[in-house]
């Protein structure tokens, strides 16, 4: 893939035309109101026909799984075109020009949380909390980190669960969870408390745990640097008691080996990280556009702010991003296309260079902005906020550099 | 029921404009275009129909290879079929030339109902839908508000100078040419949008439509001279001063050129 298609323009065209119309508007109020972002989600499935496609996939997989095929899906083969991969990486490239933070909502409700079900539960559990979720007539928070664990996610964990009889009791404190606050369905991942086993290496596993449980606390939403509108949360589990039926996996979860659900959570990290390249496209697309049109418009000393070279070399070093970071994009596409997917490493490569850019580049846009770049009402003020988190969320970039170095040296 | 819906592409509302070397259009190179505004407004009262019941919706657009885009954006919307007439020959062509372009599909496809926009965003002449309607010899209305079926034909309530109604009843086959807003446009939804690509799409010269050598500059009674930006001009005189004095000025002016 070399360029986008003119069907894929035409997906881009009727998104930012939905975008503009229904969520610029709105924009003040979702970053700076606490309107949740939920709605207009909804609204855009809807619009799109994105819920009935999902329901589609998922009836087929259930269909599959039904037949005894599951285990088929690893060995998928690509349609040669990877329009799947761009009618998903599309949206996101266009939100994250205006809002960022409605990516984050929506990708952790449906890649995350909806992936962790699709991916670990039985069919019974993939039905019962599955299609809500991938069709956002459920919200989704999956709830991983803990305030002491964060790079270190399993190493450090503390949230546990406790096997009594027929039921479990589930105890742990989460932060940062994306969608906390308002989340119908949230997966819970936390350890088996293993008598003899030390903590680092208990056994990894998910509940579904429903709002409203006994035992349930949703936090408000947390102040934050950038994303606001995505909300963001504490969740608290206090003897919270549950059947094996809110265990992702069953019976068969209890009997994988202990490094089972480590590798399991990788494998999101890994589709997690190629989503940001996109998000950084779309951050740094509307940055070098915003820039332009002012470097055009400003002017000082009697001309044009884009006529000075200092303006011109930031100009060009966002180009050189943009264009770096789609073809990034296209790369992933085209992997689709092929069926394949990259490996962690690359992964990490892609996010860690698309962080940065994004950074680096909405930051450029807030100084040739100047003054005004500061304000919030020229715009790259917030896509500077909300960039920063890319380089701390869907693993660090240090612990990119990690995973890129350890595939060096050991590979 | 057949509607021929006409649709210009048009640059882009947001697109950097720049005049060409000749001094006679824009340079297109590397803008973007889209559909005509008041021509969406067209297709969604088509597609309304076609919801409504039985109808086949065709749309047409004239111009080089990149208007299939606005034709593939009205078949993931839910046009059934496309017309995409391509041909340097047209190229030129003043308002009469293309209404000649038009009516000659039409005349092909003998439809019950041509829809289009009041105008368009770029060219504001007003001019192609009465034209095309008297080639076709069919009834028409512009700056149609409200289209609803009455009889053998449509209701179409004309919105005129001062914020007044005029109701008129057309009989089909007719055209009808809609002002802007007069229903929410649709989104082509993504699987729309995939389906798009499948759905036929002929395209079609001047000599197929019987018009060699009829259209175009050639043929062209009226021709664009010139575009340019306006200059700006010695005489112009900034009042200053308070919203009251600044009015009074202006007033006084006016009545000082006799204009009042």
């Amino acid at each position: 893939m070399i360029e986008w298609s003119e069907q894929h323009e035409m997906i881009r065209d009727a998104v930012r035309r939905f975008i503009e119309e229904e969520i610029v508007p709105n924009l003040e109020e979702l970053e700076h109101g606490d309107l949740p972002p939920y709605e207009i989600l909804r609204k855009m499935y809807a619009t799109f026909g994105m819920d009935e496609m999902a329901r589609g996939r998922f009836e087929r997989q259930i269909a599959k799984a039904e037949a005894g095929d599951a285990k088929e899906k690893k060995a998928r083969e690509g349609d040669g075109t990877g329009d799947g991969a761009a009618m998903q990486l599309i949206p996101i490239i266009e939100l994250c020009r205006y809002c960022p933070g409605m990516v984050t909502a929506l990708g952790v409700s449906v890649g995350l949380t909806g992936a962790a079900i699709m991916s670990k539960g039985s069919v019974e559990q993939k039905k019962r909390w599955g299609l809500d979720v991938l069709t956002l007539t459920k919200i989704g928070a999956w709830a991983i980190t803990e305030p002491g664990s964060g790079s270190d996610a399993f190493g450090g964990m503390k949230a546990s669960a406790r096997r009594e009889g027929d039921e479990f009791v589930l105890n742990g404190s989460k932060t940062f969870i994306t969608n906390g606050p308002f989340a119908d369905t949230i997966v819970f991942i936390c350890k088996l408390e293993e008598e003899g086993v030390d903590s680092r290496d208990r056994k990894i596993l998910n509940f579904v745990l429903d709002r409203g449980m006994k035992g349930l606390d949703q936090g408000k939403p947390l102040r934050k640097m950038g994303l606001h509108s995505s909300p963001t949360g504490e969740l608290f589990v206090n003897d919270l008691r549950c059947s094996i039926d809110h265990l992702l996996g069953g019976e068969d979860a209890l009997n994988k080996s202990h490094g089972a659900g480590r590798e399991g959570a990788k494998d999101t990290f890994q589709t997690e990280r190629s989503g940001v390249a996109a998000m950084a496209l779309g951050i740094v697309s509307r940055c070098l556009e915003l820039s332009v049109a002012y470097s055009r418009e400003r002017v000082q000393w009697e001309k044009p702010i884009g006529e000075y070279q200092l303006i011109q070399e930031k100009l060009a070093r966002m180009e050189v991003a943009r264009m770096n970071l789609q073809n990034l994009v296209f790369r992933t596409i085209e992997l689709s296309a092929h069926g394949k997917s990259m490996g962690l490493a690359e992964a990490s490569a892609m996010k860690l260079y698309a962080a940065r850019a994004a950074v680096e580049v909405a930051m450029e846009a807030v100084q040739v902005f100047g003054g005004n770049g500061y304000m919030a009402e020229y715009h790259v003020e917030q896509l500077a906020r909300d960039a920063k988190v890319l380089q701390i969320y869907a693993g660090t970039d240090e612990i990119q550099i990690r995973a890129i170095a350890r595939d060096l040296l050991t590979g | 029921m057949k509607i021929l819906v006409c649709l210009k592409q048009v640059p882009h509302q947001d697109a950097r404009l720049d005049i060409d070397g000749a001094g006679t259009w824009i340079k297109e190179d590397g803008i973007k275009f889209e559909i005509n505004s008041y021509d969406t407004f067209a297709l969604e009262e088509a597609l309304r129909i076609k919801d409504a019941g039985e109808a086949e919706v065709v749309v047409v657009s004239i111009g080089p290879d990149r208007v299939t885009q606005a034709l593939r954006t009205a078949l993931g919307m839910g046009a059934d079929r496309a017309i995409h007439v391509k041909d340097a020959e047209i190229d030129g062509s003043d308002t009469l030339g293309i209404a000649k372009v038009l009516a000659a599909v039409a005349k092909e496809e003998s439809p019950d109902l041509v829809l289009m926009g009041l105008m368009s965003d770029d060219g504001n002449a007003s001019a192609v839908p009465p034209m095309m309607a008297e080639l076709m010899g069919v009834p028409s209305a512009t700056a149609v508000m409200k289209a609803t079926p009455e009889g053998d034909g449509y209701r179409c309530e004309r919105e005129l100078e001062g914020g007044a109604l005029e109701v008129v009843d057309l009989a089909k086959p007719c055209l009808i040419a809609v002002q802007s807003g007069l229903n929410q446009v649709r989104y082509a939804s993504l699987k729309g949008i995939m389906a798009a690509k499948k759905k036929p799409m002929d395209t079609k010269s001047a000599g197929d439509l019987g018009l060699s050598g009829v259209v175009g500059a050639a043929g062209a009674k009226a021709q664009i001279e010139k575009i340019y930006a306006p200059v700006r001009g010695e005489g112009a005189e900034i009042i200053e001063g308070s919203t009251d004095e600044v009015v009074t000025q202006l007033v006084g002016k006016i009545k000082e050129l006799g204009l009042l």
